[in-house]
């Protein structure tokens, strides 16, 4: 079967490889700004989708997984006697300073049970998680090493005034937006996070009345020396979230709505509804989805006009072609498959090199930068999709103009 | 039996507001299996009446009869199929597919037709012989001469085996040892299927190929056909 579009298409090798650069710019373009936007979403609930939890309880004023407000230990305690709860471990979020070789990097310190269950920071072997036990130790994520100017495991550092020893190394939990992550024990997560403050209460006994004043105080940055061991969470100790393992067979929702009452001013979500809420918020509550999908679609419109200019002038340029085709009694549709497979063999011939392209620039960025973009089966398909309606749109321009043609231009010298 | 048949032809293009006459009525019969030449001056209407009656252009009035059928009749879709199943075109600048091989090209002509399957490529091949080009199928117009170009698009012209040939200027662009190379090919293989053949040509060199010579001068017939006798030179 002879292809006139094909072989049209490679007539002048030169001209179609740099058509083909453009759309696979245009591929790459789209593919980098929806992966971008994914890896992004996903990277941050990463920690959520790597538990074991199957409900999520924070406060009721939570906007987003990391944007929350703490409530004290005790409803972890009440929430593992709540009918339904199997396992009930606390998570504690908070921020912090990490400084080594007198260099400043902004952390956000999670602490969790290490002998639990339902909180595993990505990618991490078991003797790094038990040696989460160790006073202040912690696990950092492979891609921050060089942010917190670690070399190797066993390195030290400090936090606030407190010294930290890296214990391990994980992967695939840095969320993009946030900062660094640590991960550490409840205890040395709590001594973290509080430290750098110190309080004084002073009460004063007047006519009748028991006046007394809390007053914090930023400490000095400088490590502490006799230092003691991190002391145990009481009751009213800040925690950020209590994750519940339901007994088997327990359905979720009736679930949620008896911890929501037994414990007040919390909200629980299951899992999937803690992912969906904090994706959104990213993607639509800032700017951020809004300026990926931007991207995404300048490189759809950029992909359409080097697409429409080529086939256009491939058309203008071949016009007796389609002129002695239309003479030789090829019907419409025979003209317009020519430039529609002319078109679907410039989307497939972009789309091949250009995901390869993005395929390995994500391998790079991941590597190098911890920034994701994630390409799964799903939106390569997706941008398939896209490519091939971008040319095919494109072709409509082109079959316009021949469908002007007139036959008469044969006949013309 | 008459394979052409145009009754009153007239056609008037509009440039703004002025309406210029290019053919003034013209009647014409040509017989099945004749070599008709139409001739004239330039700017005397020969390619308009061919478009005509090729059923490319459609007259402002009259009637053109094709192998029986009346096709001014046809809608633009009929007349496609028509051309498609009944018309082989010879041109001037040959109009051959650049990017396709000579063999290619008649094999999409026969794809056009219908005709698809692994027989398309030997027939092609068969029609490329005939016209002396078996050497050559693989290559690329680019890389034939005028006269092997125009030896392609007779063969590309002939297949599917239609019964009109439609030709303009075929020699035009070719030189007279050439030009007479071609028309010599196109008079052998046209009554050797039967065809008949409609050629536009200013080429006085090539009048004795014709059955008969039609003159037309300023959108009217200059003169009475006249029947060319004793000057066929039919050769292998």
């Amino acid at each position: 079967m002879v292809s006139l579009a094909r072989k049209n298409l490679l007539k002048d090798l030169p001209r179609f490889l740099v058509a083909q650069a453009g759309i696979m710019f245009a591929v790459s373009l789209v593919t980098i700004q929806t992966g971008i936007l994914k890896g992004f979403t996903r990277s941050t609930t990463l920690l959520i989708d790597s538990s074991a939890a199957d409900i999520w309880v924070a406060s009721e004023n939570i906007v987003n997984f990391e944007l929350t407000e703490p409530f004290p230990y005790l409803q972890v305690q009440r929430a593992g006697e709540i009918e339904g709860v199997a396992r009930a471990e606390a998570l504690i979020i908070g921020s912090g300073r990490w400084y080594s070789d007198g260099k400043l990097t902004t952390l956000r310190v999670f602490g969790f049970d290490p002998d639990g269950q339902l909180f595993r920071p990505g990618q991490v072997s078991s003797a790094a998680i038990n040696a989460l036990n160790e006073p202040y130790s912690a696990l950092i994520d492979r891609t921050n090493m060089r942010s917190f100017r670690i070399d190797n495991v066993g390195d030290t550092a400090r936090i606030r005034q407190l010294p930290v020893t890296v214990v391990g190394v994980t992967r695939d939990t840095q969320s993009l937006v946030s900062s660094k992550f640590v991960f550490a024990s409840l205890l040395n997560a709590n001594a973290y996070i509080s430290s750098g403050f110190s309080s004084e209460l002073t009460c004063q006994l007047g006519e009748g009345d028991l006046t007394c004043v809390n007053a914090y105080q930023r400490d000095s940055n400088e490590a502490r020396a006799n230092l003691a061991e991190p002391g145990p969470l009481s009751s009213d100790s800040p925690v950020t979230y209590v994750l519940i393992k339901a007994a088997p067979g327990e359905d979720l929702q009736l679930l949620k709505q008896r911890i929501e009452s037994e414990l007040s001013g919390t909200k629980a979500f299951t899992k999937n509804e803690l992912i969906s809420s904090t994706q959104a918020y990213w993607q639509n509550r800032t700017g951020i989805g809004f300026i990926l999908g931007l991207g995404a679609i300048v490189g759809v419109i950029v992909g359409m006009v080097v697409v429409a200019q080529i086939l256009y002038t491939s058309v203008s340029e071949n016009l007796r072609e389609f002129g002695t085709l239309k003479a030789m009694g090829a019907s419409d549709w025979d003209i317009y498959s020519v430039i529609l497979e002319q078109s679907l063999w410039m989307a497939l011939l972009g789309y091949v090199p250009g995901l390869l392209l993005c395929w390995g620039v994500g391998t790079w960025t991941a590597a190098t930068q911890g920034i994701v973009v994630l390409i799964t089966p799903v939106s390569a398909v997706g941008v398939l999709g896209i490519t091939v309606v971008m040319c095919v749109g494109s072709a409509v321009f082109a079959i316009q103009k021949v469908t002007r043609v007139d036959p008469g231009i044969v006949f013309k010298a | 039996m008459v394979a052409i048949a145009a009754n009153n032809i007239q056609m008037s293009f509009m440039s703004g507001t002025t309406e210029t006459k290019v053919l003034k009525g013209i009647d014409l019969a040509v017989p099945a299996g004749q070599i008709r030449l139409m001739m004239g001056p330039s700017g005397s209407g020969k390619t308009t009446l061919l478009s005509i009656l090729a059923g490319i252009l459609t007259p402002t009035a009259g009637r053109v009869e094709l192998l029986g059928q009346e096709i001014t009749q046809l809608s633009r879709k009929e007349l496609t199929v028509f051309r498609r199943d009944h018309i082989g075109f010879i041109f001037q600048s040959f109009n051959l597919f650049p990017a396709l091989t000579a063999l290619e090209n008649i094999e999409l002509a026969l794809q056009l037709k219908g005709k698809k399957g692994p027989n398309n490529k030997d027939y092609a091949f068969d029609l490329l012989k005939q016209v002396g080009l078996g050497d050559r199928v693989n290559n690329l117009p680019a890389d034939l001469s005028g006269g092997q170009k125009q030896r392609v698009a007779i063969a590309r012209a002939l297949a599917g085996e239609p019964e009109l040939i439609m030709a303009d200027e075929p020699t035009a662009a070719l030189d007279s040892s050439t030009g007479r190379d071609v028309i010599e090919l196109m008079q052998y293989l046209a009554k050797n299927k039967g065809c008949t053949v409609l050629i536009i040509t200013h080429d006085p060199r090539i009048t004795d190929a014709a059955d008969e010579i039609t003159y037309l001068e300023d959108g009217l017939l200059a003169q009475e056909s006249s029947l060319v006798t004793g000057l066929h030179s039919v050769e292998a």
